[in-house]
Order: structure tokens, then C-alpha cells, then sequence
């Protein structure tokens, strides 16, 4: 695998897609082994890392995320920085404050998001591993709108550190690529205890060789909401597995998972909003001056600034839900609602090798009808994704048909730590349906 | 610190906004707390159907079982303070901020 590659080309390509914020200026000398990117939330040395925010311009982090460095160790030359929704908050990566990613397949609808410009990156460049990072499906669903292969480990298989917060008990970092074989190869240098991230420390050790044999489920929760021409797509493909893979697809109930979006929502924001807070123009990024306001109106004034205004919602949200009177009601819920989906999920996968849905209710939308969506229709357009992310679950996404041009993506979960298992069932998917490659310029 | 609220069709009034606003550091307009409240009264909305929702008995910060990990306290330069340094305002050794009073 010797990764060859044009900058100039790559440059022109950005022009019109806008996956990078900031890439190489000069044509490195020599050949590698793959081009990799990293979302601009992973910290990069030869880069400034800005997680998509005006709050964070100008920082320079002295080190390499861990999973960067392993990646450069692995013999990858790293590209460039990927746009992506601010501290990846949001859907469709139009939360982006510098650059939003267009769809490779039309570049007037969205990549999705938070991890858009590494989806846009693993679709246009042949051999690349974009690092992309998903608290609550920011992986899968570009991996879905832009069509290409996206893998979210289990909670804790990949070492965060050098990763800016989201949501501590959420955050994950995975690969996105045109197609599973760099993954394969991939997910294995980036996995394993790393003991400056606690919570990659207690992993059962990744076996890529270890399948899983039985019934796939389908949740009906997972079909109600579905756009009609999409869910035609996912039926056609799970005719496929049964099919051709020999799986069989069994039908299921599963209701906890519409206490999914809540209880998500609910997690995310309240951690973010604490995360947030180091942000407050004196650390990192930008800095205030000002030092003669007190330092309430100091920390205030570079906050009211520089934060986007998903930002500032979600900050608002998770901070009133933390609130003294409202804790027990949602903070705690939300906590007591993640177990509850994760003893469901325990117990369908006593009967079940997987459970599969579609990745997103919708293909890519057009960034016209985005304008006109409530922040919560957005939130609620999550509800395949949340689940898995919520409860920490490895999963994968996989193109599995087209409505016209534009790719509808299919999404397998299985058991905490059983990446393996996902691999392979994509592997073998591969071998049976060709995924399109979109047309890019010379 | 707690939260009057009226009534639970509506919690997000103005008033209630610009409280959340002030503990987490952010000015906002007078437009802003009109366009915030209903939008977190729209969330908020959608999240009530976490009060059907079972509750169960044993649960925990993260999902999956985490340890902490100790090392041993042996003093050690990790990355050279000048480094980390370097792109904040100082003074004389000193990290330069606000006032606090």
C-alpha cells in the first residue's frame, strides 16, 4: 500500500468541497504508506487545531493526539485538519466556522456531520483514512450522506488523549474510508490501552478474527420515520444479506431506544457545558486583554463572542440541566435511561449476532431545507444513531444503495468490544455490492 | 443555585434564560433570549417522554466499567512548560487574567 498523491489536485478538490481547514503547503518529498486527516478537534502538532471554533483560532497544541501519533508511526503522512460542525455540535457540519463541507455527490446538500470534512476527505482521496470522532453518530452519518465506510469503536477502544471534549462519558474516535480494507488494517494501530487515557485502560484486547454467527435483528423502532425511498433501499439491501450473506434478518422489538434522543441530548450538553468552560480567553486560543474588567465580564465577553450559536444553545441546555430542581429530573434520568438501553441491547444480543438500520432517516439534505429546520427537528433526525452512542456500542456504517445519486448508508451494532465482528460483516458486504465513487475533477 | 419556574408547559421564560445565560458566562440579547427560550422550550418539550421512560437501579458515569490508573509520583518533565506557555499572555513567570475583584 503506497499512497501516492497530487497536492495541487488536492487543493483544487478543497476548493470545491471545503474538507480540509487547513492542509500541507508543500508536496512532501518521498512515499508513504497512506495518507491519513484528523478531524480538527484531535490535536496536531504541524497544525492548528480549532475543533471548528472562532474560540480556539490561533492554538498550536506542543503535542500529537494519540491516535495521530500512532497513525504517523504506522508510516502515514497526515494531510490536513477536517472541518467540522464546532466542538461537534451538530448534524450536518453547517456549524462549522471555517468552511462548510459540500457533499461529494452534490455539492448543494450537506456531508453531514459532526465529522463532515473527514467524510469528504475519505470519499474523494483513493487509500485515505480520515480519523473522525462521534459522541452521538458524528461518524456514522457523514460515513452515510457522503458514502463511504465509517467505524465507531466501543467506548474506550481508542486512546482520547490529545482529544478536545465533548462529552466525556460519549466521546469516541474512529475511522472513516472509501472502503473497509484500510479500516481492517487501521483500527488495530489506533486501538489499545493508552495509560494517559484511563478509559482506554480496562479494553478486552481487539481480536479482528473474532465473528459472531446468528440471526440478524432489525428494530421496528428503527423503520417508523424512515423516508419511504430510503427505507426501500435498507429493505433491498437486508434482502441482499439474507440473500446472498446467508444471514438471517429477524424482526424486533426494542422500546427503549425512543428514550434514546433524550437522554443523549441530555448527557451531551450537560457535559459539554462544563467542558466549555475552560474556554474563557486566557488559556488557549483567543485571549481577551482586557484585563482590567472583572473577571466575570472578562470571561463573559470572549465567550459572547467567539461561541457559534449551536454552541451557545447547547451550553444553555446542559447548564439548565444541571440546574439545583432540575438535576434529578433530567441529569440523573438520562443516566438511569442509558442502562436501561443497555441491558435491552445485552439481551437482544444473547439471541442476535448484530443489530441492523438504516444510518439515517434521509439521504444528505439540501442545505435550503436545513435553513428551515428547528434546532430540535435536527436533534430528532439523530434517533438511529444516538442509541449505540449513547450506550457506548461499537458500530459500523456501510453504503448499501442509492437514491438517485445519493447514497443511503445501512448501520450494524454489536456487543461492547466485538469490533471484529463488524469488519467482517463489511468485508463480506463488500464482495457483493459495489459502492459508487463520486465523479471529481481533474 | 435554583430555578422559579411557573409551570411545567413552560419553563423557559425569559427570565429563566437570562439566569442560565449568566452562570454560564454569556451575554445575550434581548432577541436572543426570546429565540433561545423557545428553542429550549421546543428541546425540553421533545424530552418529556423521558418521564415514562423505566428507571433502573444500577447505573453508572460511563458506559462501561472504568478504573482509574495510578501512576507512580515520581517528579518528570512531560512537555516543556515553554511550550505550553509560549502562546499565553505572561507576565515575570505568571499566566496574565482578570481581575477577580
Amino acid at each position: 500500500m503506497i499512497a501516492r498523491f497530487d497536492l495541487d489536485w488536492l487543493k483544487r478538490q478543497n476548493e470545491r468541497h471545503r474538507a480540509f481547514c487547513e492542509m500541507l503547503e508543500i508536496q512532501p518529498e518521498g512515499e508513504s504508506k497512506f495518507t491519513f486527516s484528523a478531524k480538527d478537534n484531535l490535536c496536531t502538532k504541524d497544525f492548528q487545531t480549532r475543533a471548528g471554533s472562532r474560540i480556539l483560532e490561533g492554538y498550536r497544541p506542543p503535542f500529537d493526539a494519540e491516535p495521530v501519533k500512532r497513525l504517523r508511526h504506522a508510516g502515514g503522512l497526515l494531510l490536513g485538519k477536517t472541518n467540522m460542525d464546532e466542538f461537534g455540535f451538530g448534524t450536518f457540519s453547517t456549524n462549522s466556522a471555517f468552511g462548510v463541507p459540500l457533499n461529494p455527490f452534490d455539492r448543494e446538500r450537506a456531508c453531514g456531520g459532526s465529522s463532515g470534512g473527514a467524510a469528504v476527505a475519505a470519499a474523494l482521496i483513493a487509500g485515505h483514512a480520515a480519523l473522525g470522532v462521534s459522541t452521538g453518530g458524528s461518524i456514522s452519518c457523514p460515513a452515510s450522506f457522503c458514502g463511504v465506510v465509517g467505524i465507531t469503536p466501543t467506548y474506550g477502544r481508542v486512546s482520547r488523549y490529545g482529544l478536545i471534549d465533548y462529552g466525556n462519558s460519549l466521546d469516541k474516535v474512529g475511522l472513516l474510508s472509501r472502503n473497509v480494507s484500510l479500516i481492517e488494517k487501521l483500527l488495530p494501530v489506533i486501538s489499545g490501552p493508552d495509560p494517559r487515557d484511563p478509559t482506554s485502560c480496562c479494553q478486552t484486547q481487539l481480536d479482528m478474527s473474532k465473528d459472531r454467527s446468528g440471526p440478524i435483528a432489525v428494530p421496528k423502532e428503527c423503520l417508523e420515520g424512515v423516508e419511504p425511498k430510503v427505507l426501500d433501499a435498507f429493505n433491498a439491501a437486508v434482502q441482499r444479506v439474507s440473500a446472498e450473506m446467508g444471514r438471517e434478518i429477524v424482526s424486533v422489538d426494542m422500546p427503549s431506544l425512543k428514550f434514546a434522543m433524550p437522554a443523549y441530548y441530555v448527557l451531551a450538553t450537560t457535559e459539554a457545558s462544563t467542558n466549555l468552560a475552560r474556554y474563557a480567553g486566557m488559556r488557549y486560543g483567543v485571549m481577551g486583554n482586557e484585563y482590567h474588567q472583572h473577571f466575570n465580564d472578562y470571561f463573559s465577553g470572549v465567550r459572547t463572542e467567539c461561541f457559534g450559536e449551536e454552541a451557545k444553545r447547547r451550553i444553555l441546555l446542559g447548564t439548565f440541566c444541571r440546574m439545583v430542581g432540575f438535576r434529578d429530573k433530567y441529569y440523573l434520568k438520562a443516566l438511569s435511561v442509558r442502562n436501561t438501553i443497555i441491558q435491552e441491547y445485552a439481551s437482544i444480543f444473547k439471541e442476535y449476532a448484530a443489530v441492523a438500520s438504516p444510518t439515517m432517516p434521509m439521504v444528505a439534505p439540501r442545505f435550503d431545507d436545513i435553513k428551515n429546520m428547528r434546532p430540535v427537528d435536527i436533534y430528532l433526525t439523530d434517533f438511529l444513531t444516538l442509541p449505540p452512542n449513547l450506550t457506548g456500542l461499537p458500530h459500523i456504517s456501510v453504503p448499501c444503495g442509492y437514491v438517485g445519486k445519493m447514497p443511503v448508508g445501512m448501520q450494524l451494532v454489536t456487543p461492547h468490544w466485538e469490533e471484529g465482528a463488524l469488519v467482517k460483516f463489511a468485508k463480506r458486504w463488500e464482495q457483493g455490492f459495489e459502492y459508487h465513487i463520486p465523479e471529481v475533477g481533474a | 443555585m435554583s430555578v422559579s419556574f411557573s409551570s411545567e408547559a413552560n419553563i423557559m421564560e425569559k427570565e429563566t434564560v437570562a439566569r442560565v445565560a449568566k452562570v454560564a458566562r454569556l451575554r445575550l440579547t434581548e432577541a436572543e433570549l426570546d429565540k433561545y427560550g423557545k428553542d429550549l422550550q421546543d428541546i425540553l418539550d421533545s424530552f418529556a417522554v423521558l418521564d415514562s421512560a423505566p428507571s433502573s437501579e444500577n447505573f453508572d458515569f460511563n458506559p462501561v466499567p472504568v478504573q482509574d490508573v495510578l501512576r507512580e509520583d515520581e517528579p518528570a518533565i512531560d512537555i516543556d512548560p515553554y511550550e505550553l506557555t509560549k502562546h499565553m499572555d505572561s507576565y515575570d513567570g505568571y499566566i496574565r487574567g482578570p481581575k477577580l475583584s
